[in-house]
C-alpha cells in the first residue's frame, strides 16, 4: 500500500471521461472498447488510440494470492517470476531481452487477484511479443535448476520489501489481523517459510490449473487498427487449447464484532499509525461513496486530512486515505498517518478519529462536494496522457466485475449526497468495524540475527 | 506508503530516462521555440487529443548555488514558492488549485528546480495567473517557512529507515569532498533549522530570474494562445543578473570503505566513484557501455551473473549521474547479509570484465537497438515531453537532437566501449558502502 497505487483510487474516472471527451461525438464505452471472445475462449479487449506510434498489450491471468492455499503462500508471484525461465523455444531470461532489442519495455505483476504481463513497443512490432506470449501460455519450461535460483531471487525481494521496512512489515500484520477466513489474510509474496515449502510440482499444477484462454484474458490500447489486431490475435492465440475456467468463488470473513488491534516493535525512527475499516467493494453502490470520502480526506493539498494534520496542527509528516473499490472480495478502507518527531501516536490517532467522526456529523458542504468530484474528474483527463494506465484501468475492471461497469463509474459518483457520505462513514467508518495498528519504534541497535519475519502491497513487480 | 525524501532517485530516473533517449523513424513532434524580451526561452508543442495544458519552468537555481552553511536554501526556496504569494495566503493557493481539478507543484534538484502546472483546458487563464503570482510574487510567510524546515527535517529522519536511502547519502557523502554535489538538495540537520524567510528571500532574489529559466509548455493550446496568453505574462517578470563563480567537484580518491550497522536482514550496497558531466563527449559511448554492464534491465551483465545465475538480488544495476557538473558512477544492490562480499566480488569482476576484453558484437547490437528503439516512449506523454524539451534546451542539444542521438548511439563501435570502459571505470579504487547486519556481513 505504498502510495504508488495512489493514481489507481482516483483512475476508475479516468476512462470514462476519455470517452465523454472523445472528439468521434459522444461516443459511449461500447463504441471505443471493442470485445470479444475467441472460440478458445480467450476474452480480447481493445481500444484504438492513435496518439502515439505504440501500443501495449496485456496478457492478464485470473490468478493471485486469493487462490493459494495455507502453506503455500506466494506460489502465483513465484510462477510470474517463473515464467521468464524460458519455454521449449527461448531460454531463460530470452523474453525480455527479445523485447528490448525491439526498443520496447516489458514487466509483470502479481496482485491478491490477478498476475499480469505486459509489453510496451512500437506498433510495427506488436506481433514480437504476441508470438512470446503465445508460446508461454501453454509451453512454459519449469527446469528445477531455475526455480531453486529464482526462489533465492523472491527471498531477497521479500527482504528488500518487507522485513527490512518496517511500516510494510506492519501492513502485513494488519492484513493477516483483519482478514481471517479469506485468503487477504496472507502476503502476495508469501510467507518466508512458505516460500522454502513450495515444490516445482506446486508450481507445474498451478501453472497448468490457471494458465489457459478460459482464465486469463488480452487487453491492447494503442496505435493499431482493431480489424487487423483482432486478426492476429486470433492467428496467433486461436489454437491454443481452451482449458478448464478454474472457480473462483472463496470464503469471505464474517462482519467484525469489535475493534481488533495489533502493534509491531521493530527498530524504526519515526511511529506510523493505520486503521482498516472492512468495507464492501464496487460490487455495492456504497463503494463509490467511499470513493468521495476517501477524496474529501486526503485529496490534494486542501484535503481535510492534510490541511488539518500537516498543515494546521502540524503532528503528522503525512496523512493519507485509500479505498479498495477494484477488490474483487471486499476489503479494507484504510487511513494512515506518519506522527512527526516529538508527537505522541495518541494525539495523531485522535486527530484523525476527529477527521472521521466530523464525516459522521457534519453534512459535506456543497462546495467542498464539488471540489471533489472535480478533482476526481480532471485526474480522470489527466491520465488519458498514459496508454498503459489505460489498460490498466481496463484490465482490473474486466477481474474486479466486469470493463463495461467503467461507465457507471461517473454518474455514480456524481450522485453522491452529503447525506450519503454521513450515512456510509456511520456504518462502515467505526471503531468495531476496523483493525488498527501501531508501529513503535525502538532505537537503532547494531549486529544481531534479525528475527524472519514477514509484505503489504496492492501489487508488486516482478 | 509516500517516500518523501528519494531525492537521490529521483535525480537518478531523471538522467537515466535522458540517457536513454533514443529516436527512431519518428522525430521530435513539432517544436516551436522563441525568445522573449527578457531572454527567457520558450519551446511549445501542440497537442489537442486532451483538454488540459502541462507546463513545465526550468529555473537555474538548484542546490548547486548553496552556499556554505545554507544547505537547502535553493529546495527550501522552490518549496516556498507555494506558502503564500502577496495577494493569497497558503490554504486560499491550495484551495484554488484542487477546485480547478489543476496540480501545481515544484521541484528542487541538484542543477536547477522545476515549477510544473497542469490544468484543464477551461481554466487555463485561472491557473496561469496563478502560476504566475506564486513565481513572481512569493512572500515565503515566516511560520510557513518555520513548518516547512520542520516537515523536512522529519522526513530526513524518516528517511533514515530507508536502507537504501541511508546507503546513497552515505556513498554521496563520501565520494564529494567538496563542490556544487557535496551536500543532499534538501540541506542537512545541521543547516537547516537556521534557515528563516531572509535566506529564501535571498536566495529567491538571486538566482529566480526570466534569463536563467526555460518554460516548456505541451498540450491544448495553440500558438494563438502563446502569443496572447503566454507571452504577455511571461513577459512582465523582470530580468535579473546572476554572477557565476567558478566552481568544481572534488572526488575522494578510493579505495575506501564505509560500513554502517543496521539490524537489517539485508546488506544495501554501493560501490562507485566519479563519473562524468552531461557535456563529456564520451556521454553516448558511455550509455552503451552501462547499458551492457548494468544499465539495462534484465538483459545486463550484472543482472545476469548476479540475479539470474545465481539468486543473489532482486535488483541489481549500475548507472552514471551525468550533471552540469560530473556526478558519480555507481552499482547498487541489495543482497541476504551473508552474501555481500560475494555480490561485491562479482559486481567488481564486471567492471573488470568490461574493460579487458570488447562487448560482443550481440551485445552492442540489443543495447543501440534497445536506446535507439525505445526513443517514441520517452515522449509519449505531456508530462515526458516537457522534461525532455527542457533538457534538449538546458543541455543546447538542438530540436534536432533526436535524429543525432540515433546516429550518435548507432556509431558507437565495440572499440570505444572497450576504451571508454577503461577510461572512466576504477574498479580498483571504488568508495564502497554497506549498510548491513555488520556481524553478519563481515566485510574487510
Amino acid at each position: 500500500m505504498k502510495k504508488s497505487n495512489g493514481w489507481i483510487t482516483v483512475g476508475p474516472l479516468l476512462l470514462l471521461l476519455f470517452l465523454l471527451w472523445a472528439p468521434t461525438s459522444q461516443a459511449d464505452l461500447g463504441d471505443q472498447v471493442f470485445e470479444t471472445t475467441l472460440s478458445n475462449g480467450l476474452k480480447v479487449i481493445l481500444l484504438e488510440n492513435h496518439k502515439a506510434p505504440l501500443v501495449t498489450f496485456h496478457i492478464w491471468y485470473r490468478v493471485g494470492s486469493r487462490n493459494e492455499e495455507w502453506g503455500k503462500t506466494g506460489l502465483s508471484h513465484m510462477l510470474e517470476h517463473m515464467m521468464f525461465k524460458g519455454t521449449k523455444k527461448h531460454g531463460p531470461e530470452d523474453y525480455s531481452r527479445i523485447i528490448q532489442e525491439n526498443g520496447g519495455e516489458t514487466n509483470a505483476f502479481t496482485s491478491r487477484d490477478y498476475t499480469g504481463y505486459f509489453a510496451t513497443l512500437r506498433s510495427d512490432r506488436v506481433q514480437v511479443v504476441m508470438d512470446l506470449e503465445a508460446d508461454r501460455m501453454p509451453n512454459l519450461n519449469l527446469r528445477e535448476e531455475d526455480f531453486v535460483t529464482e526462489r533465492m531471487v523472491v527471498m531477497e525481494e521479500r527482504r528488500q520489501r518487507t522485513e527490512d521496512d518496517p511500516q510494510a512489515f506492519l501492513m502485513e500484520q494488519l492484513e493477516a489481523t483483519a482478514f481471517q477466513v479469506q485468503p487477504y489474510h496472507w502476503p502476495i509474496i508469501g510467507w518466508m517459510e512458505d516460500l522454502m515449502r513450495v515444490t516445482l510440482e506446486d508450481l507445474k499444477r498451478y501453472y497448468q490449473t490457471y494458465y489457459n484462454p478460459s482464465n486469463s484474458f488480452l487487453v491492447a490500447v494503442g496505435d493499431f487498427k482493431r480489424g487487423e489486431m483482432l486478426s492476429r490475435i486470433e492467428k496467433t492465440f486461436g489454437s491454443i487449447p481452451q482449458g478448464m475456467a478454474p472457480k473462483q468463488e472463496k470464503p469471505k470473513d464474517p462482519p467484525q464484532a469489535g475493534e481488533r488491534r495489533i502493534s509491531l516493535k521493530k527498530e524504526a525512527q519515526l511511529p506510523f499509525l493505520v486503521m482498516g475499516y472492512r468495507i464492501p467493494n464496487l460490487h455495492h453502490p456504497d463503494a463509490y461513496v467511499l470513493e468521495v470520502i476517501s477524496a474529501i480526506l486526503s485529496g490534494g493539498k486542501s484535503s481535510r486530512l492534510h490541511q488539518k494534520l500537516v498543515l494546521e496542527k502540524q503532528l503528522a509528516l503525512e496523512a493519507d486515505s485509500e479505498n479498495s473499490l477494484l477488490s474483487k472480495d471486499p476489503a479494507l478502507f484504510y487511513v494512515y498517518a506518519t506522527p512527526l518527531p516529538g508527537k505522541q501516536v495518541g494525539e495523531v490517532e485522535k486527530a484523525l478519529e476527529e477527521e472521521i467522526e466530523r464525516l459522521q456529523k457534519e453534512p459535506v458542504e456543497k462546495r467542498e462536494l464539488e471540489k471533489v468530484k472535480n478533482q476526481l474528474e480532471s485526474s480522470f483527463i489527466y491520465s488519458q496522457d498514459s496508454l498503459f494506465f489505460q489498460a490498466m484501468l481496463l484490465a482490473r475492471y474486466e477481474i474486479a466485475q466486469s470493463w463495461k461497469v467503467l461507465d457507471q463509474y461517473l454518474p455514480l459518483i456524481q450522485r453522491v449526497t452529503p447525506e450519503d457520505i454521513q450515512r456510509v462513514a456511520r456504518q462502515y467508518l467505526i471503531p468495531d468495524n476496523r483493525t488498527a495498528g501501531t508501529l513503535l519504534p525502538l532505537p537503532p541497535k547494531p549486529g544481531q540475527e534479525p528475527p524472519v519475519g514477514s509484505s503489504g502491497r496492492d501489487r508488486i513487480t516482478r | 506508503m509516500i517516500r518523501l525524501l528519494r531525492f537521490s532517485a529521483v535525480v537518478v530516473f531523471f538522467l537515466l530516462s535522458f540517457g536513454s533517449m533514443g529516436e527512431t523513424l519518428l522525430a521530435m513532434p513539432p517544436v516551436q521555440r522563441m525568445t522573449l524580451s527578457n531572454q527567457m526561452v520558450l519551446l511549445t508543442s501542440e497537442e489537442r487529443s486532451l483538454p488540459f495544458v502541462t507546463l513545465q519552468l526550468l529555473i537555474d537555481a538548484g542546490s548547486r548555488r548553496d552556499s556554505a552553511g545554507e544547505e537547502g536554501a535553493a529546495y527550501l526556496t522552490a518549496k516556498g514558492l507555494l506558502l503564500g504569494t502577496a495577494k493569497r495566503g497558503e490554504k486560499a493557493i491550495n484551495e484554488e488549485l484542487d477546485f480547478m481539478g489543476a496540480s501545481l507543484n515544484s521541484s528542487p534538484g541538484r542543477d536547477y528546480a522545476t515549477l510544473n502546472l497542469r490544468v484543464l483546458k477551461k481554466d487555463l487563464e485561472k491557473g496561469l495567473d496563478l502560476f504566475m503570482e506564486v513565481l513572481t510574487h512569493p512572500t515565503f510567510p515566516q511560520e510557513e517557512v518555520k513548518r516547512e524546515v520542520q516537515k523536512t527535517l522529519a522526513a530526513i529522519q524518516a528517511a533514515e529507515d530507508q536502507p537504501d536511502d541511508v546507503a546513497e547519502k552515505a556513498f554521496q557523502e563520501n565520494l564529494f569532498l567538496s563542490g556544487p554535489y557535496r551536500h543532499p538538495v534538501e540541506g542537512t540537520k545541521k543547516s537547516l533549522p537556521s534557515m528563516t524567510r531572509e535566506t529564501l528571500d535571498r536566495f529567491y532574489k538571486k538566482y529566480y530570474h526570466p534569463n536563467h529559466s526555460i518554460l516548456a509548455v505541451v498540450g491544448d493550446i495553440t500558438p494563438e494562445e502563446v502569443k496572447t496568453k503566454l507571452v504577455p505574462r511571461f513577459e512582465k517578470w523582470p530580468k535579473g543578473k546572476i554572477s557565476d563563480a567558478p566552481v568544481q567537484n572534488v572526488f575522494a580518491k578510493g579505495p575506501k570503505t564505509v560500513k554502517i550497522d543496521r539490524m537489517l536482514t539485508q546488506a544495501n550496497i554501493i560501490l562507485g566513484h566519479a563519473g562524468v558531466s552531461r557535456e563529456n563527449p564520451d556521454y553516448y559511448a558511455l550509455t552503451v557501455m552501462n547499458y551492457i554492464l548494468g544499465g539495462g534491465g534484465f538483459s545486463s551483465r550484472l543482472m545476469e551473473e548476479v540475479r539470474n545465475k545465481r539468486g543473489l538480488a532482486y535488483s541489481v544495476y549500475s548507472y552514471f549521474e551525468p550533471g552540469k557538473f560530473p556526478g558519480s558512477f555507481q552499482i547498487g544492490l541489495q543482497t541476504k547479509n551473508v552474501s555481500a562480499r560475494e555480490a561485491i566480488s562479482l559486481a567488481r569482476e564486471e567492471m573488470k570484465r568490461i574493460q579487458k576484453e570488447p562487448v560482443s558484437e550481440k551485445e552492442i547490437e540489443g543495447a543501440r537497438k534497445y536506446l535507439i528503439g525505445s526513443f517514441p516512449m520517452r515522449m509519449d506523454t505531456q508530462g515526458k515531453l516537457v522534461n525532455f524539451l527542457l533538457q534538449v534546451e538546458y543541455y543546447g542539444l538542438g530540436l534536432d537532437y533526436p535524429e543525432k542521438y540515433s546516429r550518435l548511439i548507432q556509431s558507437v563501435t565495440r572499440e570505444e566501449v572497450l576504451r571508454v570502459a577503461r577510461k572512466y571505470l576504477q574498479p580498483e579504487n571504488c568508495i564502497l558502502v554497506v549498510v548491513a547486519n555488520q556481524k553478519m556481513a563481515d566485510i574487510e
